[in-house]
């Protein structure tokens, strides 16, 4: 499989020191590692959000670390998808407009470079929620389009953000504690979308506590101090073999001493 | 989307939204008045004085003239594009009556002219030049309202009866503040009337676009040319025309910019805790990808809706508002003929106000920029009682800048309707004045009505003070006139701005502008020429006056065997105290004494920019009460919101909504009481400066608020007070809703 993400010693002050490892396209990779270990700082550098101290990182081959804020910004909104553990909507508007807005942004930009007619804008607009029709359908909250964001449950919140990280078509989706903030099964449903996204080919970091979360993944990067100190890796996800591969993750981490 | 964000923005945050539609819409009102009502009155008055072609300098002179001598001097001055004399017949006051009202009371010189040859005309309400049959009159604008005429009505002088035909602005006398009125009448009832006045002249001259009054003043002065009377240049006329009105202009101007300083802090406060709230938000866009530019626009563009709505708002208003303001204004002086251009410097007045709002809305969301993603997500929001402290803080400034909204107009009125305030325009605080003028021999007239007063058990006391018209130099040596005002002026004492009042012989006081004029200050010295040669003065007092344009001078008595004419006499009376006033007016009045009331004479004089100051306090103090209103209710609000947990768990506690009411209507009022009384403070520090500071154009210097203690102290305090408590119970209404569960749904 081809390289799609390179980290080089990648530094943030005290936080990561010399952090390097690769993701492949298609790849779903966890980061474990106890509070502290510089986790979300890892993956926020990653994805362009703040400005590591030292190291570089590619993707596709660019390299964002020399990037400026408004090209880094770009990156974001047109090859990177971002699930938070707080969700983060916009409180004043619906569950799809919440989706759509990245969209309309990054359409937005290109009715700048393309210098498109109204006719041509209209009709993207039309594409645009039929885009986001089909990603609300395909994780199950079709009928909350016109919700506002306080009337849904946590489950379907986080699956809406995962529409809005993916309406863009990214290359690479970055998930940080996705399913910190829900409770079981509503985690276990969101677990599942991440697993058919990328069943569906679309390459996904995330940063988990959980050893079930972490388990459904192809690799596990374990965190220690900012280093990386482990490596796990799994055979592709099947239903049935769900519980072996929890308790080979479980036996994994206590050898890093979790 | 951004518009959907906006709306939904604004659905979901009402209070905070229409908190920020109403002060940019006062703002804008305010600003957008002040532009209305200054393009208005400037624009009219320019109008009126082109029209009627108002003379750039005019002397006026009592006694015999010599046009020839005139015509000479006019020949050799180039500047002068034309000049005339004009008739003025002064009438006595007591033999008038219009309407049927006699003019007995009234403290104006009113007389009748005709037409002016060639400039200086009398124009009707369409702003053209009448055409006086026989037997009508037109009579001053003024007066209409003044004693409720109507076109019919007669003027009655002695036996004569002229009917009035209609009403006239006079570019020159328009304002109360001017002494004279003109009476428009046909040249043979001139004539047929002649007899039974005085008749008087104004030598006015039309001078080229360049030309100086000032130095024309000076030449005309050294020429010799006759000057038995004040004399009056264009701009003083235009200055007095403006002062009238412009008095009710500067208090809203005052207004606004302090409603303008109120509007940022506040609406900035607003936003720094809507901005504090978005902050989350605001990470989240920029984690997405969304630029700073279009996150900007999505906070700002919400503003912008609300400036444009504020601005149309506000426009409107000023326009419904301007209606009875200008009333005073278009009868003395006619409509503006510039409409659009009022429209456009209104537009541009409210875009200006609505730009410095927007200007610090951007600044404050200049902070948005500066934060990186993580910041903006993961950001601790400030220290709560710091918040709240801020409020409370904020509170009580905006009580003490609405307090001081209220109190300076209100102290500027009662400073001018107070008898006291004479004493800076140059008048002794006499309880009557008598005037003695426009007769054969002023001064052996004014040793009758002296001898009468001697001779009067019910005067406690009385000074006789004579004006003559000397000549002396400028600090280049150039002669110039200065009337000089003689007799004890200690009696009843002018304020004085430095020194004192001449006591001694060879001292001279003088008006702040004649001693700016004139490049001296108290203890130099002052040449004067009389008729029996020069005589040194020192200067012993400077005082504020903006009587006869502000240019007198006061001397014990110049020269005791001078003869030099008396232009005339004043004299000041005041009275045992059990004596009515009013009999004895009468009964000298019925001795053809023109005495008057120094309270009516105020009350005349001012009464015009009274009415006007009184408009304005009355838009000043509604503002005031809107603002503290508006302000209150919202902070008291949010902080209840604020504490929505802590109230929950009181209620939880056992605590009873009444009692926790009652220590939120406390917090609230605490602060309102101290901004009160701050803006008490403020009102006599600042708002004596600012209006001595405008006074002191008038050559009113050293300007103290005559205040109405029981207004300042129990009336205005009491209003906001109430508003206050008002405020407060519908801002913490909301304490009464929250139910004592909630504290154990959510978190702080």
């Amino acid at each position: 499989m081809a390289e799609l993400l390179r980290v080089e010693n990648l530094c943030k002050d005290q936080i990561l020191n010399n952090v390097s490892f690769t993701i492949e396209k298609g790849e779903m990779v966890a980061v474990m590692g106890p509070s502290g270990s510089g986790k979300s700082t890892l993956l926020y550098n990653v994805a362009g959000m703040d400005q590591p101290s030292g190291g570089s990182v590619f993707l596709n081959g660019e390299e964002i670390t020399k990037l400026s804020e408004d090209e880094k910004a770009f990156f974001r909104l047109h090859k990177m998808g971002f699930v938070f553990q707080q969700m983060n909507m916009m409180g004043n508007l619906n569950i799809l407009d919440n989706i759509l807005l990245p969209a309309v942004q990054a359409n937005r930009g290109g009715k700048e470079l393309g210098k498109r007619s109204r006719k041509e804008n209209r009709s993207s607009k039309t594409q645009l929620r039929e885009n986001a029709a089909k990603l609300m359908q395909k994780l199950s909250i079709s009928d909350l389009a016109g919700r506002s964001i306080t009337r849904v449950s946590g489950g379907q919140l986080q699956r809406a953000c995962i529409c809005r990280s993916m309406i863009n078509h990214p290359e690479i989706l970055f998930a940080d504690e996705p399913t910190g903030a829900l409770n079981k099964s509503a985690a276990a449903e969101v677990m599942e979308e991440f697993i058919k996204l990328n069943r569906e080919g679309t390459t996904i970091l995330l940063v988990t506590h959980d050893s079930k979360v972490a388990s459904r993944c192809s690799r596990i990067l374990y965190l220690l101090d900012g280093n990386i100190c482990g490596e796990l890796k799994l055979p592709k996800a099947e239903g049935s073999m769900e519980k072996q591969r929890e308790e080979t993750v479980n036996k994994w981490l206590m050898e890093m001493g979790w | 989307m951004t518009g959907k964000l906006i709306w939904n923005d604004i659905r979901q945050n009402k209070l905070l939204s229409f908190v920020t539609l109403v002060f940019m819409t006062i703002t804008a009102m305010l600003l957008a008045l002040t532009v209305l009502l200054s393009v208005n009155l400037l624009g009219a008055i320019d109008d009126l004085m082109a029209k009627a072609q108002t003379p750039d300098f005019l002397q006026m002179h009592a006694g015999e003239i010599d046009r020839e001598e005139i015509s000479q001097f006019a020949g050799k001055h180039d500047e002068i594009k034309e000049w005339q004399v004009c008739r003025f017949l002064n009438l006595e006051n007591s033999s008038v009556s219009l309407g049927g009202k006699s003019l007995a009371d009234s403290t104006q010189d009113n007389g009748l002219c005709v037409q002016g040859d060639q400039f200086d005309y009398l124009l009707d309400m369409e702003n053209k030049r009448p055409e006086v049959a026989k037997g009508e009159v037109y009579v001053p604008a003024g007066y209409r309202a003044l004693y409720d005429l109507s076109v019919g009505d007669f003027l009655q002088i002695g036996s004569c009866k002229l009917k009035i035909a209609g009403f006239i602005r006079d570019s020159q006398m328009n304002s109360m503040m001017a002494s004279s009125k003109r009476f428009l009448v046909n040249e043979a009832d001139y004539e047929r009337i002649k007899e039974q006045g005085e008749e008087e002249y104004l030598i006015e001259f039309l001078l080229q676009e360049e030309a100086d009054t000032g130095v024309f003043g000076t030449a005309y002065a050294e020429a010799g040319l006759p000057a038995n009377g004040p004399t009056v240049t264009k701009p003083l006329i235009r200055m007095m025309n403006a002062l009238s009105d412009g008095m009710m202009i500067l208090v809203i101007f005052l207004v606004s910019i302090v409603v303008l300083l109120i509007s940022l802090l506040c609406i900035r406060f607003v936003l720094a805790l809507r901005m504090e709230k978005d902050m989350r938000e605001v990470g989240m866009l920029k984690a997405l990808g969304i630029g700073k530019k279009e996150i900007r626009q999505i906070y700002f563009s919400k503003y912008v809706l609300l400036a444009a709505c504020g601005a149309l708002v506000g426009l409107v208003f000023a326009y419904l508002i301007q209606g009875p303001l200008v009333k005073q204004m278009q009868e003395l002086y006619g409509v503006a003929k510039s409409g659009w251009q009022t429209g456009i410097f209104s537009v541009l007045a409210v875009m200006l106000t609505e730009g410095i709002i927007l200007f610090s809305i951007r600044k404050g969301l200049k902070r948005t920029e500066k934060l990186s993603v993580l910041e903006a997500l993961f950001l601790e929001p400030r220290e709560e009682k710091k918040k709240e402290y801020l409020q409370y803080l904020l509170i009580g400034f905006v009580t003490a800048a609405c307090v001081f909204l209220m109190l300076v107009p209100e102290n500027l009125y009662s400073t001018l309707s107070s008898p006291d305030f004479v004493t800076y325009m140059g008048i002794g605080n006499g309880e009557i004045r008598i005037d003695v003028r426009q007769t054969e021999d002023i001064a052996r007239t004014t040793m009758e009505v002296a001898e009468n007063l001697i001779n009067d058990e019910r005067v406690e006391k009385f000074t006789v003070l004579q004006t003559k018209n000397y000549s002396s130099f400028l600090a280049d040596g150039t002669k110039c006139n200065l009337m000089v005002e003689e007799g004890d002026h200690t009696v009843f004492p002018v304020s004085y701005v430095n020194g004192t009042a001449p006591e001694k012989e060879n001292e001279i006081a003088l008006s702040t502008l004649n001693a700016k004029e004139l490049g001296v200050s108290v203890g130099d010295s002052l040449i004067l020429q009389t008729g029996n040669g020069t005589t040194t003065y020192a200067v012993c007092g400077i005082y504020s006056d903006i009587t006869n344009g502000g240019k007198t001078a006061k001397a014990d008595i110049v020269n005791a065997q001078d003869d030099t004419t008396v232009m005339w006499s004043i004299l000041y009376v005041s009275l045992k105290s059990p004596v009515s006033r009013q009999e004895w007016l009468s009964e000298y009045s019925s001795k053809g004494i023109k005495a008057v009331d120094i309270a009516d004479y105020v009350a005349q004089t001012y009464g015009q920019t009274l009415q006007q100051i009184k408009l304005a306090k009355g838009v000043a103090a509604g503002a005031a009460v809107v603002i503290i209103f508006v302000v209150i209710m919202l902070f008291m609000r949010l902080i209840v919101e604020k504490k929505r947990y802590s109230i929950s768990l009181q209620k939880a506690l056992g605590f009873t909504s009444g009692s926790i009411r009652k220590s939120y209507m406390i917090k609230g009022l605490l602060p309102a009481a101290v901004g009160i009384v701050t803006g008490l403070l403020l009102c006599s520090v600042l708002g004596e400066g600012l209006c001595g500071m405008f006074l002191q154009t008038l050559g009113a210097d050293g300007f103290r608020f005559v205040v109405e203690w029981e207004k300042i102290l129990l009336l205005i305090p009491a209003l906001a007070l109430l508003t206050v408590v008002l405020a407060v119970r519908l801002g913490i209404s909301e304490i009464k809703k929250v139910k004592a569960f909630e504290c154990c749904m959510r978190k702080e």
